[in-house]
This record gives C-alpha cells, sequence and structure tokens, in this order.
C-alpha cells in the first residue's frame, strides 16, 4: 500500500475483502459511505491531520463522482406511463352511462366519470375553491349491478344506464378566508348549470361536500 | 392547482372512489416510479412497464392501504417488489438471450459522447450488483432516503440495510476503479 499522503495506487487492492481498516486504523466503509454521500471534503477533525484518511478520501470521492452524476440526471417519466395508467384504471372503474334519448338519430350515451369531471372542472372555476373531485354516486351500485348480471348479459349492453337523471358528487377544498357556504353553493349553482348546457342532463343534483380548508 | 393539499388528502378522496384524485397521485409521483425503476432495472422500456404495473397496481390496493406510512413510501414498495419479481424473471430467460441486450439509447454513434458512456458504465454497475445491494444503494444513493425509510419499504431492518449499503459500496467502487 502506498504511504500517507501518497496516491493510492491500487484502489481495488484497497477496497478487497481482506481490508477493512487503513494504516491509522479508520474504518474503510464508513470513508466509503462519507464519499459517496457527497461529504469527501469535509474532514473530521482526525481526518484533518490524517494523511491516510484524506488520500482515500480523495480517492472514493473521485471514484463516486460519475454515481452522484448519475444521480443528479434529470429523468422525465415518457407520457405514454400516465396515458396508460390512467386507460388501465378507467377499465377497472365499473362504468356507468347516462342515455340522452333523441328524437331521432339514435341514443347517445354519457360516461358518468364524462358528467364528474365535467363538474369537476365547473367547480374549479369558482373563486375560492382550492381543490375539487367528482364522482358519480351512482359508481358503487353500478359495479354491484355489473358483478351480479356478468354471467348472463348480452356482451354488448351497457351497464348501469342511468336515464337523464344524473347525480353528482363533489368534494371541495375551500381557500381559507372565504365564506364556506357562498362557495359551495356558487359550486353547485355553477356544476348543475354546466351539466344542463354542456351535457344536456334535464335532472342534475349535485351534493357538495367540503372536506378541507386550504391556508 | 390541486398542489396545496396534501398527499393523504388525495389518497382518502381517492379511497372514496373520487378517480381524479388518483389521477393527481400519479401526476406527483409517476416520476418517483418510473426512476426508482429506471436505476434498479437499467433500462427505459422495463422501467416504463414496471412504473405502470406498480401504479395501476397502487390503485388497486389502494382500498388496503393503511395511513402508517407516506403514500411514497407505500409506492417505492410496490414499485420495488415489482421491479425484483422483473430482475428475478429475467435472470431465468437471461441465458436464450442469443442477440444480446439491445441498446435503447436512440442516438446514432456519432452523438455517443463520453458521459453518455459514463452513464452507461454506471447504469451497468448498479444493475451488475445482486438484487438486495442494488435496491439499498438506488434508494439511498440515488433517491437520498434515509436507513430508517429504506428499511421500511424493504420489509428490513436498519442494520440489515446498511451491511447491503456497506457491501453494495464496496463492489460499485472496485467496478468503478477497475473501469476507470
Amino acid at each position: 500500500m502506498s504511504g500517507p499522503g501518497q496516491p493510492i495506487d491500487d484502489v481495488s487492492l484497497l477496497l478487497s475483502g481482506a481490508n477493512t481498516r487503513l494504516a491509522c486504523g479508520a474504518d474503510i466503509d464508513a470513508l466509503l459511505e462519507q464519499a459517496a454521500d457527497g461529504y469527501a471534503g469535509q474532514f473530521t477533525s482526525h481526518q484533518r491531520d490524517c494523511l491516510y484518511c484524506q488520500a482515500a478520501l480523495r480517492e472514493f470521492g473521485r471514484l463516486w463522482e460519475p454515481v452522484r452524476d448519475l444521480a443528479a440526471e434529470r429523468v422525465t417519466v415518457p407520457a405514454a406511463v400516465k396515458i396508460a395508467v390512467a386507460s388501465q384504471i378507467r377499465k377497472l372503474v365499473a362504468d356507468v352511462w347516462y342515455t340522452l334519448q333523441l328524437s331521432d338519430g339514435g341514443a347517445v350515451r354519457v360516461a358518468a366519470r364524462v358528467v364528474a369531471r365535467i363538474a369537476r372542472e365547473a367547480a374549479r372555476d369558482v373563486a375560492g375553491v382550492g381543490v375539487a373531485f367528482g364522482r358519480s354516486t351512482h359508481s358503487r351500485m353500478a359495479g354491484l349491478v355489473e358483478r351480479a348480471t356478468l354471467r348472463h348479459r348480452h356482451p354488448n349492453a351497457a351497464v348501469g344506464v342511468l336515464g337523464r337523471t344524473a347525480v353528482v358528487d363533489l368534494a371541495i377544498a375551500v381557500e381559507y378566508g372565504d365564506q364556506v357556504d357562498a362557495v359551495a353553493r356558487a359550486v353547485q349553482r355553477r356544476a348543475v348549470a354546466e351539466l344542463r348546457s354542456k351535457v344536456g342532463l334535464r335532472d342534475v343534483t349535485v351534493n357538495v361536500t367540503v372536506d378541507d380548508v386550504i391556508t | 392547482m390541486g398542489s396545496e393539499v396534501d398527499d393523504a388528502y388525495l389518497v382518502r378522496r381517492a379511497q372514496e372512489g373520487y378517480v381524479d384524485a388518483y389521477a393527481d397521485l400519479v401526476d406527483r409521483h409517476g416520476l418517483l416510479a418510473y426512476r426508482v425503476a429506471l436505476r434498479l432495472l437499467g433500462n427505459h422500456q422495463d422501467a416504463e412497464d414496471v412504473a405502470q404495473e406498480a401504479l395501476v397496481a397502487a390503485w388497486q390496493q389502494l382500498p388496503g392501504f393503511k395511513a402508517d406510512s407516506s403514500f411514497s413510501t407505500w409506492l417505492y414498495r410496490i414499485v420495488t417488489r415489482r421491479a425484483l419479481n422483473r430482475i428475478t424473471r429475467r435472470r431465468v430467460t437471461e441465458s436464450l438471450d442469443l442477440l444480446g441486450d439491445v441498446s435503447d439509447a436512440g442516438d446514432g454513434p456519432g452523438q455517443q459522447t463520453e458521459r453518455n458512456l459514463t452513464v452507461d458504465a454506471v447504469t451497468d454497475a448498479v444493475t451488475a450488483l445482486p438484487p438486495p445491494q442494488r435496491v439499498a444503494i438506488v434508494l439511498r444513493h440515488f433517491e437520498g432516503l434515509p436507513l430508517a425509510e429504506i428499511a421500511d419499504i424493504t420489509g428490513s431492518t436498519v442494520p440489515a440495510v446498511r451491511s447491503h449499503l456497506f457491501r453494495g459500496r464496496r463492489t460499485l467502487s472496485k467496478t468503478l476503479a477497475e473501469w476507470r
């Protein structure tokens, strides 16, 4: 092995299983940890006077530089991941449909999740709303219906067709300082209006739950 | 928008059937899932598959999620487990892979900079570590997690994690020293 303060000729040898301590008695694994954590340049009082430790830390720090570079590299999630997750979850959630009867040209079906989404977007536009989430209250029931009818249902039959009456739950968190009931009522009004005009649902019930305050 | 509420709030809403709340959790933590999978598996294709599987599995297991750990710790656990499954499965089929690993760097050879080579070398060295050491190294030195959280994620103890880290750091350092 090299002398104190000298460059270490063979790091591999130093790191081989047999060696646990430097000539000064310092624990090699502890030094390696220090270097890997990025503190190779911050000496303890022993290290300040120990050339063995300083040489080892310098060497280990250099070894770990590419590891730290890779760790610091910016990673971005491919858009495909989020899209695939969303579509798989959609398949897992039992869908309910609202059927809009048209005078001619057939029927139009709108998924309850679309209705919930529109209600959510409407709620988010109201001043004083921090976050909003929407769901169809019928989802649970539709899940039960789906399971019960799974065996004797036509493969193309829609599950949980609900007609033109929609019940939507909105969970909102309001911003601190706003009058809670006024915000909730504004959310309700706006969501109902949006669902009537954008989806064409005649009877709409929007239940608003205020479950948090954002400060 | 939506960044003011904490994960626990989103988890509760998602458990109540507000699917969009889970979409927000995916927006927040999808990167974590993908990044850990990428470091553990070493290539983008496997990382994409595992991250996707893990995020869907987390949705399915959400009703059973208790708030005794954070959502991110819980997600780390799911991703790590799935990545390990893939590593073990891959090892069985590896001997049949006559064509070898296809490089997933889309760039032509002219674009292979020295930096890319370094990145590839470190990636190879990390993915050559035995699975327990690899998990410990990735969670500690790539994700910067404290030992106690790593123990929680891996269902292990702090001393066991420390010992995997010691061995992993030695092996990795030796590989890097030889490569230099």
